[in-house]
């Protein structure tokens, strides 16, 4: 059986998401976004004190895109991985990697706006250069989805795989800072990805999360 | 073909070319510069969509993003050695590392934000400058304690996983005090020499962008 130590609109839901396209055994445990993730007996499953991490085989793994990784290559049949040798493989690792480039300016964007709870500490012009890093990040994506020939459906050519979950959620966490509003290729794909049944399934349930506002636009600087 | 690789000198890139020079390939190096808008140009955004680098040109492919440029690089020359394949003991903590040392790295990207890139001092909160070298301080301290009981990053010996910490275990020192973490500091100090990492500091450059050895809240 595989745990995964899950916080709700947290990086774990790419992971949460994964296994439920993956359609393999799981349990979740749910934890408190708050600094229970530092008691020493969840250090012991995650050294930093972060989610996700997943316990599987009497083991234990942290880091999203590593986990999503080890899954993909655990899980082959299931095709969501693209593996070494495969000609998607370059573009495969790119994306996932991607992911985390985009999260890390909305893991800022979210300490600014909710983790923070003095107005005075707040700094209205990192909430805007964040913003618009996190546009070009989408540029990024629309470039990627609208090649000169053909318009793809997913990032990689050859489909559907753990590349868009890795980026979709990226982007479900982007866009209470920034809208899809000028990336018209980038809104179809991300509301195909929504549409989906394991996306659904990974979504926080009523009154979990961290957000409490569906979009938090930056300060006046 | 010559790899191309678009670079910073003293920056993330500084992982794929001591990669590279682990590996015996010395990269053609396109310099770039954080503050003068060429990243935003037509030019580098066709090889790195979001204007980032490193961005690497190599076997008809341009790959950008240093962790998916290690895997990759490990994976098309295993004959290296550095990295660790699917089914390999150590694939779960090489895997591992790729993606953690990156978690560093966006603490570090987070901080030079605030200290380095920053038009306006005043615009700086020492409130979150003070939070994220204390979340800084937490990332390192698992390291220091895996290298308590070895030399490199992996327990087999040297590994892509070292030449994507090494640089970033370095940066950590403008905001962390290393002498916290001595096993930490004492690796820095063994990375720094081996042949690959000075050949490798020797093509790095004169750094473009502005930097104090450290920073301190109030100082």
């Amino acid at each position: 059986m595989i745990t995964l130590h899950h916080c709700p609109q947290t990086r774990s839901m790419r992971v949460l998401w994964l296994l439920e396209e993956l359609g393999v055994p799981f349990q979740v445990s749910p934890h408190a976004f708050d600094k229970t993730l530092r008691s020493p007996d969840y250090l012991s499953v995650s050294p930093a004190g972060r989610v996700p991490s997943i316990e599987m085989h009497g083991e234990t793994y942290f880091e999203s895109g590593a986990i999503m990784e080890i899954l993909c290559e655990r899980f082959p049949e299931r095709g969501l991985g693209r593996l070494p040798g495969d000609p998607d493989r370059p573009d495969w690792l790119v994306w996932l990697h991607f992911a985390e480039t985009i999260t890390q300016h909305s893991a800022a964007l979210t300490q600014q706006h909710v983790a923070i709870y003095e107005d005075a500490m707040r700094s209205p012009i990192v909430m805007k250069l964040e913003a618009a890093r996190l546009k070009k990040c989408y540029a990024a994506i629309e470039g990627r989805l609208s090649t000169p020939v053909e318009n793809r459906d997913y990032l990689l050519t050859s489909g559907f795989s753990a590349a868009d979950i890795a980026v979709g959620q990226a982007v479900y966490l982007a866009r209470f800072f920034a809208t899809l509003d000028d990336f018209p290729e980038t809104a179809k794909w991300y509301e195909r990805l929504s549409e989906r049944p394991a996306f659904k399934a990974a979504l926080p349930g009523p009154d979990q999360g961290i957000y409490t506002k569906d979009f938090y636009p930056p300060w006046e600087v | 073909m010559t790899p191309i690789l678009h670079h910073v000198p003293g920056a993330r890139s500084f992982r794929i070319l001591w990669l590279l020079q682990e590996m015996g390939i010395t990269p053609e190096i396109k310099e770039w510069k954080i503050q003068d808008g060429s990243m935003r140009s037509p030019e580098f955004l066709c090889k790195s969509p979001a204007g980032r680098i490193p961005a690497l040109e190599i076997d008809g492919e341009v790959i950008y993003e240093s962790g998916a440029i290690t895997e990759y690089l490990c994976e098309t020359r295993p004959e290296h050695g550095l990295g660790r394949a699917p089914g390999d003991p150590e694939r779960i903590p090489f895997l591992e590392a790729m993606h953690y040392a990156e978690t560093i790295g966006h603490l570090i990207a987070g901080l030079n934000l605030q200290w380095i890139f920053l038009r306006n001092p005043e615009d700086r909160s020492d409130t979150v400058v003070k939070i994220e070298a204390r979340r800084l301080a937490a990332t390192l301290a698992p390291i220091n304690e895996i290298l308590s009981g070895q030399d490199h990053i992996l327990a087999s010996g040297f590994s892509a996983a070292d030449t994507m910490y090494g640089f970033t275990l370095t940066a950590a020192g403008r905001y962390v005090r290393l002498e916290q973490f001595p096993n930490i500091q004492a690796y820095n100090a063994r990375m720094a020499e081996r042949p690959a990492h000075i050949a490798a500091r020797k093509l790095d450059g004169e750094r473009n962008f502005p930097g104090k050895d450290f920073y301190e809240v109030g100082a």
